[in-house]
């Protein structure tokens, strides 16, 4: 992907201030790649404010995004976090009330009910104790090993920083969920960020969707915190941790389908892709190692020729999340509705024969950034994932992320035939999550000048 | 009036109530209980309600009247969205202040942003004549909407499960299934 995007990338194209941008909201992601997440606690104003002056020098800009190099970290605050920074009541006054509230306040509007009900999340998620989020990725072990003990060693020397939460990632080229799918593949391209039109992957969407301080998609700049030092190049990062009951999905696919081979495609037509990452769409009969690791190919691809769903289940996974092209039953605007998509998985993957529960902690780090992450992935959660009229299908739910309880439907349409499947278990299950605020460089030095 | 004076006024009003629903009333087995929802109105199951109370520009309600005139209520932009169960404008205080009234599927301000693209000239054309309107692509529409919404106080929805997908899809489906009844007996010999 990223030798794609190196001959893709035009300096002339570029009007957004990319150097004052973080990286990871534009850089994809090396791939091989090691990584850690870290989530902290402040005791103090002065301590968050040390910790974000050590920080900075490790901290990456846009700038050159196209070329993932050296090993980059990324930091990001909850409102609590601001708060102990003591930000100008003027400024937390100015963010959003979804990031105000907090991911747990916003329970109802998550669908987080239920199983999934904050009161339900692993700790510190939800409680107010965690302040801010660091994330650092590298292409190679050794880049990563060393900007870690770096930053670990800056965190030492810091009294009043607690460590809470530390989780690390890796991917291998085959880049792999946790059931066993290619992961990651779609993203939206940003306009003025210097890119052409890759194929497949739309029209690059305004750069306003993603990043706070300019126009969106309407044409219009929307809201964003003040004052402009601290709102302008910043944006919104949404996670959220599911642990995965692959063994439940396994065991759905021997329950419904009788071969191995009926069995992989009940599966692809609820992902919309099989294993190797190769979409059903350009090949609905069997997998295609080779379109799903081709980077020019595994995206190239619209709905025009499926309106019914026929290849592509119009309830499966990938559609929902991205319908693209779709004839959708209720008046949406798809460009208002993408993400960056900067999720890890966690855990071993299992064997497909695996269908007992092994007891072992796995599953996805859901990280999506958008200018207005929260809103939209409140649209998502509610919309696409847990509804399904929007695609005229009732209550059916999302097959994969839904929260479907052991009552979940999913339809396929077929040449024939139109096979509903029943009692979809809840196959990822929340864990918790937090919203952050993930600033631009230059605010980052005034909120640690404060 | 005291407290106990409340007391006993609440409870004859429950207990004429539940005559009333006792000799007047029917169960359909679904569950029509309405609760505060989202930022504002109430919500009765999938719908929810929208109640606005808003001044009107110098001319704006002769100039809105006129459009709902032509119109003759095919609001096709209401078509378009899908979710819209009704809709309606009242003019109120001498043509000073109207009413707008609507049921619709989920919550409204999930989808401004997507009227702000989708049909932007539509929403402008009918909301301009209110004072202040900000512009449907403005950051602020939600909050102008939110300043004049009252949330109603009582509400009744007969189908709270059905959205307005559900509804059309469920009476093609019945026709689809009459007319393949229908010519399942046709003699065909």
């Amino acid at each position: 992907m990223s030798s794609l995007l190196q001959r893709l990338f035009h300096l002339s194209k570029v009007n957004i201030e990319l150097d004052d941008i973080q990286a990871v909201i534009l850089r994809n992601r090396p791939i091989p790649y090691f990584g850690t997440n870290a989530l902290l606690h402040f005791e103090s104003a002065a301590a968050g404010r040390e910790l974000i002056k050590k920080l900075l020098p490790l901290i990456t800009s846009a700038e050159d995004w196209h070329q993932a190099e050296d090993a980059s970290a990324t930091i990001a605050f909850t409102f609590e976090g601001l708060r102990i920074l003591r930000l100008p009541d003027a400024s937390l006054d100015s963010f959003p009330e979804s990031f105000r509230e907090g991911m747990a306040k916003r329970a109802v509007k998550l669908n987080d009910v239920d199983e999934h009900a904050p009161e339900h999340w692993q700790k510190p998620f939800g409680t107010g104790q965690i302040h801010a989020a660091v994330n650092i990725i590298a292409d190679t072990h050794e880049k990563w090993q060393h900007a870690l003990e770096k930053a670990k060693a800056e965190l030492g020397l810091l009294g009043g920083v607690t460590l809470l939460h530390q989780a690390d990632f890796a991917a291998t080229e085959e880049a792999k969920n946790v059931f066993g799918y290619r992961d990651g593949i779609s993203n939206p391209t940003i306009e003025g960020s210097g890119v052409d039109e890759v194929p497949g992957f739309g029209k690059p969407i305004k750069a306003g969707e993603f990043i706070l301080g300019y126009p969106g998609e309407s044409g219009a700049i929307g809201k964003f915190p003040d004052p402009e030092l601290l709102g302008k190049n910043g944006t919104f990062l949404v996670f959220r941790k599911y642990h995965s009951n692959v063994y439940l999905f396994n065991k759905f696919l021997k329950d419904n389908a009788n071969t191995d081979y009926e069995q992989e495609l009940l599966a692809a037509k609820m992902f919309g892709r099989w294993r190797s990452g190769a979409p059903l769409t350009l090949t609905p009969e069997k997998d295609d190692h080779e379109i799903g690791a081709d980077a020019h190919r595994n995206n190239n691809f619209s709905y025009e020729e499926d309106e019914l769903g026929k290849t592509v289940p119009l309830s499966c996974h990938m559609r929902r999340m991205n319908p693209r092209d779709t004839k959708q039953s209720v008046m949406s605007d798809v460009n208002l509705h993408r993400i960056i998509r900067k999720g890890v998985s966690y855990g071993s993957a299992p064997h497909k024969d695996a269908v007992i529960d092994d007891g072992e902690q796995r599953g996805l780090y859901f990280i999506a950034i958008s200018a207005k992450a929260m809103d939209t992935v409140e649209h998502l959660q509610s919309q696409w994932v847990n509804e399904g009229n929007f695609i005229n299908h009732g209550d059916e739910k999302d097959p994969i992320i839904g929260l479907n309880q052991g009552k979940g439907l999913f339809t396929v349409p077929g040449a024939g035939e139109r096979r509903r499947y029943h009692a979809i278990e809840t196959f990822n299950v929340m864990q918790g999550g937090e919203y952050f605020f993930l600033p631009g460089l230059r605010a980052l030095k005034w909120m640690s000048e404060l | 009036m005291s407290k106990i004076g409340e007391t006993l006024d609440d409870l004859k009003l429950i207990v004429q109530l539940y005559l009333a629903k006792r000799h007047e009333s029917a169960d359909d087995g679904f569950d029509h209980s309405v609760i505060a929802h989202g930022r504002g109105g109430l919500r009765s199951g999938k719908i929810s309600e929208l109640t606005v109370i808003a001044p009107l520009r110098e001319g704006g309600a002769e100039r809105l009247r006129r459009i709902l005139e032509i119109a003759k209520g095919n609001l096709g932009g209401a078509t378009l969205v899908g979710t819209v169960h009704d809709l309606r404008f009242v003019f109120l205080d001498n043509d000073t202040k109207v009413l707008f009234c609507t049921a619709f599927d989920g919550e409204w301000d999930h989808y401004i942003e997507d009227f702000a693209t989708k049909i932007p000239e539509m929403m402008d054309l009918l909301f301009d004549n209110i004072e202040g309107w900000p512009g449907i692509k403005s950051a602020t529409v939600k909050d102008f909407i939110l300043k004049y919404q009252i949330p109603a106080s009582g509400w009744y929805v007969a189908y709270p499960h059905l959205t307005v997908n559900d509804v059309l899809r469920n009476d093609v489906i019945v026709k689809g299934v009459n007319k393949a009844i229908d010519d399942a007996q046709v003699i065909r010999r």
